[in-house]
């Protein structure tokens, strides 16, 4: 029975049986717990597939989206299911595709500096992986422990580092993709530099599987930085550790972090792990640099020169490796540590362009206090990627009413300063309303094209990203 | 019976954010590679049979037990759930929809009636010697070997020892020693070896006769009354105000006394007072005596045979008493030592209470992947601190193996000078 938005209303057994002979038993779940298991991510929204399938190989793959083209069933892929968008939610049903087996690193190559992997790669495991030849892959999204290479790719994550490397999409070099049809197609290659046919890459990443399903991705990887200064600048007004941050890259100094702290944050980061943080301080700036021992002291000189300048009132530099390392758990924890205070916690990411740092976070923390919400401001203050931190009850209809109210709020706020809506956690369902402050409609049309010309039966993640 | 109120009480459910952060530290998601498998599906199955939208199943049951309560999820929890509570109190709802099967009903029944598990446990070493004779080769209990399973104590360790204190002249206070049934029933050398470096440091050992099972088996399983009679008698005889410490020698035992019994007793709506004043003094031996040290270096041998050395960090150390680098600390500093961390030192050895015994493919995976990690240091030797991770490590290494598994007790009892 083919229902609203032409897709398959429910599976019946002999559809089942047939995706059932493509993976066979342990591949298959379509038990109410497994359905359960997989309606999530850590949105709010939720629903069940009629289906979870658990791949193993880009065949397996291939085999079910021809079935699925041809039935007009939903596919949804899906890695660690961390997103916090709800990419990866199968709202209309049908097939969840779960990544997670596919986890093999099929190559390291540092003398050609890329590595080949499945999608399920734990990001972490990555990174292990490289440091051992003294490599490492620059995307460092807050999730990187848990969430997937192929996650990651989804929705073109970021992280701290960014700022000076570039996002997961800067890093791709080539791709097998599975389109809706079940044909498989690759593209780029073992190459940094390739301009051979159209750069499709930027296309895939970011587009939370509405195109196809990714089965293996090349990767750009770098030789480790030879050394690192880490300080942090405290300032009694958060308008000059705005002010330090946007003077900074207007010198034209790229640090490999430089994220920002409000007063309600360093308050329950430092309840929660005592590292001596300034209490009294309106904002905080942790700022990392790297290269080399030149690069990273002359670099030192200038960003203390100009927080100085900014009235920093005291900058204390990590004296050792343990030292960086308390304070980047610190900074790590402030998700943690804002979850801890009501059940949920919402992080949203609006970003601006630097030189507009102070007007955002003067205009969200007007708009916090407009609501009386409970709420820090963090950011990855070197790209002006906002990430206010909302303390809340999803069970409180009223609080999520004024938790809405101040996140399109925000948008309009980001809108008005050359900004855009998500920097790196991408739309999945969370932002799709608010695609038009962002996009125009010939703009928007367009990728609809694109999205029709590939996906003709709307099957792969009906109802995300655009 | 388990506690039966209408509708499971779970507010941890509405705590979980969903992130995911304990999905890459579980043994058991790392194995099986699916949600269903991982803590975050669990607080969500839980969250939907409260909320009534998942009615319960056999299946629920498998996946809920699917575990090995190790607290990695926990630990790693940016939102502070409180998953083992959570799990124990959806285990004891799930006994109750399902029954549990014949073999935990007689574990659970003797573990609750130290008098008949004392009676068990001897016939348990007879038959153990006996069907030995007529079982196969391939015979396994859970995932390990009937012939590579320890054999049980001559007599009970507590029966062995004498009733009057181990005293000495210059005695630096007392401590309470709680045994265990891991030193008690089939390790009785580890429990001779802690009383022998407790004595050489000048502490004078007492062993209160009438202690019982810790418990803990009980109520992760989610038997939670039957535990609690257990952890009464233990307070009553442990709490006490004249002693320097209470010490274990298994981690397991050791996490029981120092965090979990509060929990239980909240869980059952009793008194924690009690509880949490003992959990105040209760210390993991290998942590006690590296703290102590002082006290026992000019008592080692420095000529005893070195040994290469690794270790198996036990899950209920790190996540149930927080005790971190201790061990690792304590073994570099023995002069008999050649410590070789394996890559995996502080992963879960795959054994959990029952879990080796119910899950017996998954935790065999869990294990093998230890013990491939352990031979690559090259160690002859393969320490720990829980009778119950020797029993598994132990228990799958092959015949050819040259590495055995030891409780660290006897590695520095073989280093005092005699």
């Amino acid at each position: 029975m083919i229902g609203e938005g032409g897709y398959q209303q429910s599976m019946n057994t002999l559809i089942k049986k047939k995706f059932h002979s493509i993976v066979g038993d342990d591949h298959f779940r379509d038990r109410p717990e497994d359905l359960i298991s997989y309606s999530y991510d850590a949105f709010t929204v939720e629903a069940a597939p009629d289906l979870v399938l658990l791949p193993v190989s880009t065949t397996q793959i291939s085999e079910i989206l021809k079935l699925a083209s041809e039935h007009r069933i939903p596919v949804t892929a899906r890695g660690a299911g961390s997103s916090i968008c709800g990419a990866p939610v199968p709202i209309h049903g049908g097939i969840v595709l779960s990544m997670t087996m596919m986890n093999k690193i099929l190559e390291t190559n540092t003398a050609d500096r890329y590595c080949i992997v499945e999608p399920g790669v734990i990001n972490g495991d990555l990174q292990v992986e490289l440091a051992k030849t003294g490599f490492f892959y620059p995307p460092d999204p807050g999730s990187m422990a848990f969430s997937t290479i192929g996650g990651n790719l989804a929705q073109n994550a970021g992280g701290p580092r960014c700022l000076k490397y570039g996002v997961t999409s800067d890093y791709v070099l080539g791709m097998e993709v599975v389109l809706a049809s079940g044909e498989v197609i690759r593209f780029g290659s073992r190459n940094v530099k390739d301009v051979t046919g159209y750069r499709l890459s930027g296309l895939f990443c970011g587009s939370e599987g509405t195109l196809g399903i990714v089965t293996e991705i090349t990767l750009k990887v770098l030789p480790q930085p030879e050394a690192y200064r880490t300080v942090l600048a405290v300032f009694n007004n958060l308008d000059d550790s705005a002010a330090t941050v946007s003077d900074i890259i207007g010198a034209g100094i790229l640090p490999a972090a430089l994220e920002l702290l409000d007063k309600v944050l360093i308050n329950v980061v430092e309840d929660a792990n005592n590292i001596g943080l300034p209490r009294g301080a309106e904002g905080l700036l942790l700022i990392e640099v790297d290269g080399s021992e030149e690069q990273v002291e002359k670099e030192l000189a200038l960003i203390t020169g100009k927080a100085r300048n900014n009235n920093a009132v005291d900058i204390q530099q990590a004296r050792t490796p343990a030292e960086r390392e308390a304070l980047w758990r610190a900074r790590r924890s402030l998700y943690s540590c804002m979850a801890r205070l009501k059940p949920n916690c919402i992080v949203e990411d609006a970003t601006v362009p630097a030189s507009k740092l102070p007007e955002m976070i003067r205009g969200i923390r007007a708009i916090i206090n407009k609501y009386g919400l409970l709420a820090g401001i963090s950011a990855h203050a070197g790209d002006g990627n906002m990430h206010p931190l909302i303390s809340c009850d999803m069970r409180d209809q009223e609080e999520m009413e004024r938790v809405d109210k101040a996140i399109e709020e925000i948008f309009k706020l980001a809108m008005a300063c050359n900004g855009t809506l998500s920097g790196e956690h991408g739309i999945g369902i969370a932002k799709r309303k608010y695609l038009s402050m962002s996009i125009d409609e010939p703009t928007l049309n367009f990728m609809h094209t694109l999205k029709h010309a590939v996906d003709p039966h709307g099957i792969l993640n009906p109802g995300k990203a655009i | 019976m388990s506690v039966e109120p209408a509708v499971l009480n779970a507010p941890e459910v509405h705590h979980c954010s969903k992130c995911g952060a304990c999905l890459h530290v579980c043994p058991v998601y790392l194995q099986k590679m699916e949600e269903g498998a991982g803590p975050r599906a669990k607080v969500q199955l839980t969250r939907h049979y409260t909320e009534r939208s998942l009615p319960t199943s056999e299946y629920l049951n498998n996946l809920v037990n699917c575990c090995l309560m190790c607290g990695n999820c926990t630990a790693a929890c940016p939102s502070g759930v409180q998953h083992q509570s959570l799990f124990m109190r959806m285990r004891s709802y799930m006994t109750t929809d399902h029954g549990e099967g014949w073999h935990h009903k007689v574990i659970y029944h003797f573990l609750s009636h130290e008098q008949q598990l004392r009676l068990a446990s001897r016939f348990a070493r007879l038959g153990r010697n006996h069907m030995l004779k007529y079982l196969s080769r391939e015979f396994k209990i859970g995932n390990i070997p009937a012939r590579r399973l320890p054999e049980w104590n001559q007599q009970p360790f507590r029966e062995q020892t004498p009733e009057e204190p181990l005293a000495e002249a210059d005695s630096r206070g007392t401590i309470l020693y709680f045994t265990g049934c891991g030193t008690n029933y089939i390790y009785d050398q580890v429990g001779h070896a802690l009383c022998h470096i407790l004595k050489i440091m000048g502490f004078r050992v007492e062993i209160p006769e009438s202690q019982v099972c810790c418990g803990l088996p009980l109520f992760i399983h989610g038997n939670l009354k039957k535990a609690a009679n257990n952890i009464t008698t233990n307070v009553k005889l442990f709490n006490r105000e004249d002693i320097v410490a209470i010490v274990t020698d298994c981690a397991t035992c050791g996490s029981a006394l120092h965090r979990e019994y509060s929990n239980v007793l909240k869980e059952l709506g009793l008194a924690t007072e009690a509880a949490e004043k003992m959990s105040t003094r209760v210390r993991d031996i290998g942590e006690f005596i590296l703290t102590n040290y002082a006290l026992l270096e000019p008592h080692l041998n420095p000529e005893t045979n070195r040994q290469k050395v690794t270790y198996h960090m036990p899950c209920h150390l790190r996540n149930g008493q927080g005790i971190t680098t201790e061990v690792e600390e304590l073994l570099k500093r023995l002069p008999h030592v050649d410590y070789a961390r394996a890559v995996d030192y502080d992963h879960c050895c795959g054994g959990g209470g029952t879990f080796f015994y119910d899950h017996p493919e998954t935790s065999h995976q869990i294990v093998s992947e230890k013990i491939k990690n352990a031979r690559a240091t090259g160690a002859d030797l393969w320490v720990t601190g829980c009778p119950g991770c020797s029993i598994n490590l132990s228990g799958n290494l092959e015949e050819t193996d040259t590495i055995s598994v030891e409780h660290i007790l006897l590695l520095i009892d073989r280093a005092l000078q005699k």
